[in-house]
């Protein structure tokens, strides 16, 4: 029998899963939406990866805003951030590159790696503006299918400016340029264009973009984005069709080295879990408590500010 | 503003004979209140004190003290006063410096309703000077070793312990008594033993610097995880050393003028970590703080020549406590990869 | 030797001292270069460089800059601390020059004016630099002080003789550097003249005149440019309506006009301007404003 390790990195938006080997081969993976219910999304993506014959699951790591809960009640013996999971993941398969641009659901990210170390990152501060979550929206209102927005952007020649800093004024923009008769092609490319921008602009500032670069996170996926990261950047930019599941793949290495390995059985079908929030009134902090259960038992009570809980 | 609420209340329960109403702790409800009341794009510390007016209004206090300052600071006064009169509350407000200029206290006792305690005036303040000092050694200290603490939570009950005593003192050399004996138990709080330490230098806007709840309490955070800290800001610095500490830092140094408020100081502090070894350097501001925003290209490419991260927070009302946590997750899982 | 020439970029302090850098360089016999007005082109490249969360303005002025770089011998950028305490700037007046010495290359010619030092005696440092003697430099300057005091007047009067007339007139509240500059409120005015309305501008009458009336607003403020944009409004007692313009996000103005607005008995527009490629929401604001003006 021979160790593998599952990585599961829930975000926002989609939630992906991979198996991997100790020689970090990927043996299985998926990607699907969240849907907004992270434990919905896990009990299916651990569906639909598969432990191939041979093999004992011996470690699980979680990633992704959802980590924490997702890690409590799969017993996972690894939950980190999501920036370092990234890291690690890509740094596996690309030792070379030095500079890691990623643009997910809802937040984006520059990683800088320098002697295969993460030595600098920063995150976007104000709003989703030019994330995943709000080109998918403006696909939505411009009726293009978000999968064909790389392509028909592509398409344009004469992008058309369009103010991204923040979705407000970002969607009224869109509206009049569409009502003042602008080509959709030229729309959709301008708003690739103002996502790369507004990422430079934000994200980057400051910091000291070097190649080899690679491009990661869902909005990877979109060529005409990929196009003016590399006309901004005057290089080359590099997209790993496994871009979207370097978190995953990243945290379950850092499971396979974690000292804490198990036995892991994936049968959590008929286990029920289930999170109750409410309120506190106990004094003027008000917190947010969670409460999460599994199979009717307290397993923890988060959001307490004052360790009454 | 943090403890400090524990020297400034025994000060005025010490000189006035007035009412004192000692405003409750910043919660969320104090946030949801003076950010319901405030402009869209001001800083976050009129959002903190305009919830506090009102939290103290409610429990009857009839007289306000604006502290006022540099920067937007001192103009913060006239537009809440304004705010909280169009809400229907009846009350004074006095704003202590204006413009640059302090105001007298003859002025100060002849236009608004204060009675003072003449007797011993003098002997409060300087108690009460000596408190803020003696506080801020004993802060500085635990942000140190409160990251090798064998048990945790060993140092903040100790530090509550001591500024119970603090606000009992009845003289100088009694408060000196206190400090040194809580010093001497920090001393001795048992450590663990640790191969390598990270260190880490928080610098920016003195708001959010010292007031845990507008800094999501970072120090305990860091600390938690095992990373020594050092802070400059804090009342002493402001109050006695600052003023000299400037002349010093525009003499020998690339910048040439004062930058307003405190980005001089930070600047040439981020070289001073980098030149003093630290692994890293965070910087928080509350959202919009201008004179920060002048500071912040300078302080990246500085410690950019020394190698040294810098990670930049603008907090603000709504900040996402799980988006903090992930940024400083992964800032101190960089600085242990970047150790080992 | 070649002549010397100094680049003056046209953003913030351009709508201040403009008028007076004209006439003490021509005086001086130094020729100058501007930089052009903004562009789409000067905006990017200030919103490359400035931090996000700098205003807007300043983001322009930082453009104007760089569109300098390689261009001339100097690049003019004061800094401007207080006149006194009661009359202070914005903190990014402080820092914008040692921000700019950070970012560019082209040496900075540049004077102080705070507590302690006065406009002349800067000038007459930018003077030794520039080999000019001290008689000339004073020559100069009180050549363009007058110059400067003759614009303002007439400024002034041409306003005087807008509100005395009958046409429907609005108040532009703000700082000069946001006004003029028409990427960020020519625009503005220009939509309203097409609406047959006059425009009046807070930064065209006497600084003296609205530095006192802005105590008739606010007693404790303290900022010199906010001063001199508020009190303009006791001076119009006769427009129709006041527009208040800021750029996002401008910290004075953040409070100032949040004032002024819980204050204001005549209708307002409170307008923010973040980022001047979208003006759409701005014209469908300004168009129901000027209605609303129509019917009063």
């Amino acid at each position: 029998m021979r160790d593998c390790y599952l990585g599961i990195d829930i975000g926002s938006i989609s939630t992906k899963a991979a198996i991997i080997d100790a020689d970090y081969r990927i043996l299985s993976s998926c990607y699907i939406e969240t849907n907004g219910n992270p434990i919905e999304a896990v009990k299916k993506a651990i569906k639909m990866v598969s432990i191939p014959e041979n093999y004992v699951l011996r470690g699980i790591g979680t990633t992704g805003s959802a980590r924490k809960l997702i890690g409590l009640l799969l017993n996972a013996n690894i939950v980190k951030n999501e920036i370092t999971a990234h890291a690690i993941g890509t740094l596996t398969f690309h030792p070379e590159v030095k500079t890691i641009l990623e643009i997910g659901g809802q937040d984006s990210k520059v990683i800088l790696i320098r002697n295969g170390m993460i030595s600098d990152y920063a995150m976007n501060t104000l709003c989703a503006a030019g994330t995943g979550a709000f080109l998918s929206s403006q696909a939505k209102r411009l009726g293009i299918d978000v999968k064909e927005f790389g392509n028909i952007a592509l398409e344009s020649d004469n992008p058309v400016n369009i103010a991204a800093r923040c979705t407000v004024f970002a969607e009224s923009d869109l509206v009049h340029k569409a009502q003042v008769g602008y080509p959709k092609k030229d729309i959709v490319a301008g708003l690739c264009k103002s996502v790369v921008l507004n990422y430079l602009n934000n994200v980057c500032k400051g910091k000291r973009i070097e190649g080899p670069i690679i491009f990661q996170g869902g909005v990877s996926k979109n060529k005409g984005v990929v196009k003016y990261f590399e006309e901004e950047l005057k290089q080359k930019i590099l997209v790993d069709e496994n871009g979207h599941l370097m978190g995953a793949i990243g945290v379950a290495i850092l499971s396979s080295k974690a000292e804490n390995k198990e036995y892991y059985d994936l049968n959590i079908e008929n286990i029920s879990f289930k999170t109750i929030g409410n309120e506190c009134k106990g004094c003027t902090n008000r917190c947010e408590l969670l409460r999460i259960y599994r199979n009717e038992e307290l397993l923890d009570t988060w959001g307490s500010k004052c360790g009454k809980y | 503003m943090g403890s400090y609420g524990v020297p400034i209340y025994y000060l005025l329960t010490h000189i006035l004979k007035n009412d004192i109403v000692k405003p409750r702790e910043i919660s969320s409800y104090t946030l949801e209140l003076g950010s319901k009341y405030s402009p869209d794009f001001v800083c976050t510390p009129f959002k903190y004190t305009l919830g506090t007016m009102l939290e103290s209004l409610e429990e009857g206090a009839d007289f306000l003290i604006q502290l006022g300052g540099g920067c937007r600071y001192g103009y913060y006064h006239e537009l809440q006063e304004q705010i909280l009169k169009d809400l229907g509350y009846q009350f004074t407000m006095v704003n202590l410096i204006s413009g640059g200029n302090r105001i007298s206290i003859k002025k100060l006792l002849k236009e608004y309703p204060l009675e003072i305690r003449k007797k011993n005036l003098v002997r409060y303040l300087l108690i009460t000077k000596k408190m803020v000092i003696y506080m801020d050694k004993i802060d500085a200290y635990i942000r140190k070793n409160r990251c090798y603490e064998k048990e945790i939570g060993a140092f903040n009950k100790l530090r509550d312990e001591m500024l119970t005593e603090f606000s009992n003192c009845k003289s100088y050399m009694h408060l000196r008594r206190v400090y040194r004996k809580y010093l001497k138990k920090m001393k001795n709080i048992p450590r663990r033993d640790v191969n390598k330490k990270i260190k880490v230098g928080i610098i920016g806007e003195l708001y959010t610097l010292m007031e845990p709840k507008a800094n999501e309490e970072i120090e305990q955070l860091l600390n938690e995880r095992g990373i020594e800290l050092k802070r400059y800001t804090n009342v002493t610095y402001l109050l006695f050393q600052k003023r000299k500490s400037v002349k010093k830092y525009l003499k020998n140094f690339f910048i040439k003028y004062r930058m307003g408020a405190d980005a001089l100081d930070n600047i040439h502090h981020t070289k001073e970590l980098c030149e003093k070894g630290y692994d890293g350097i965070i910087h928080m501001k509350s959202s919009f703080c201008t004179p920060e925003i002048g500071a912040m290209p300078i302080i990246e490419s500085v410690a950019q020549e020394y190698n040294v991260p810098v990670l930049f927070f603008s907090m603000d009302t709504h900040t996402s406590e799980t988006g903090f946590l992930t940024r400083i997750e992964a800032f101190c899982d960089m600085l242990e990869m970047r150790k080992s | 030797m070649d002549k010397v020439k100094i680049g003056i970029p046209r953003g913030i302090h351009y709508y201040y001292s403009g008028i007076f850098w004209k006439y003490f360089f021509k005086k001086c016999n130094i020729d100058v270069i501007y930089s052009s007005k903004t562009t789409h082109e000067i905006l990017e490249i200030g919103k490359s460089l400035a931090p996000d969360e700098m205003c807007l303005s300043m983001k322009v002025y930082l453009g104007h800059i760089s569109s300098l770089e390689g261009k001339c011998d100097y690049i003019l950028i004061p800094r401007i601390d207080r006149f006194d305490n009661y009359n202070q700037t914005c903190t990014n007046f402080l820092a914008i020059y040692d921000l700019a010495n950070h970012y560019f290359k082209t040496p900075l010619l540049n004077y102080n004016i705070d507590n302690k030092n006065h406009l002349l005696d800067g000038l007459i440092e930018i003077g030794e630099v520039l080999h000019l003697s001290k008689m000339k430099v004073i020559e100069a300057y009180e050549y363009a002080c007058l110059k400067e005091r003759e614009w303002r007047k007439s400024k002034n009067e041409e306003q005087k003789r807008i509100l005395n007339g009958k046409d429907k007139k609005v108040l532009i509240v703000s700082h000069a550097y946001n006004i003029h500059d028409d990427f960020i409120g020519g625009s503005i005015s220009s939509m309203l003249e097409q609406n047959k309305i006059k425009v009046v501008y807070s930064n065209y009458f006497l600084p003296e005149e609205t530095s006192k009336m802005s105590e008739k607003l606010s007693k404790s403020l303290y900022w010199k440019y906010s001063k001199e944009s508020i009190g303009a409004i006791p001076l119009c007692e006769k427009v129709n309506g006041i527009i208040f313009l800021s750029t996002f996000p401008c910290g004075l103005d953040s409070l100032v006009h949040e004032l002024m607005i819980r204050k204001m008995e005549k209708p307002y527009l409170n307008l923010v301007i973040d980022d001047l490629s979208s003006m759409t929401g701005i014209e469908t604001r300004i168009e129901s404003f000027v209605d609303l003006i129509e019917q009063g």
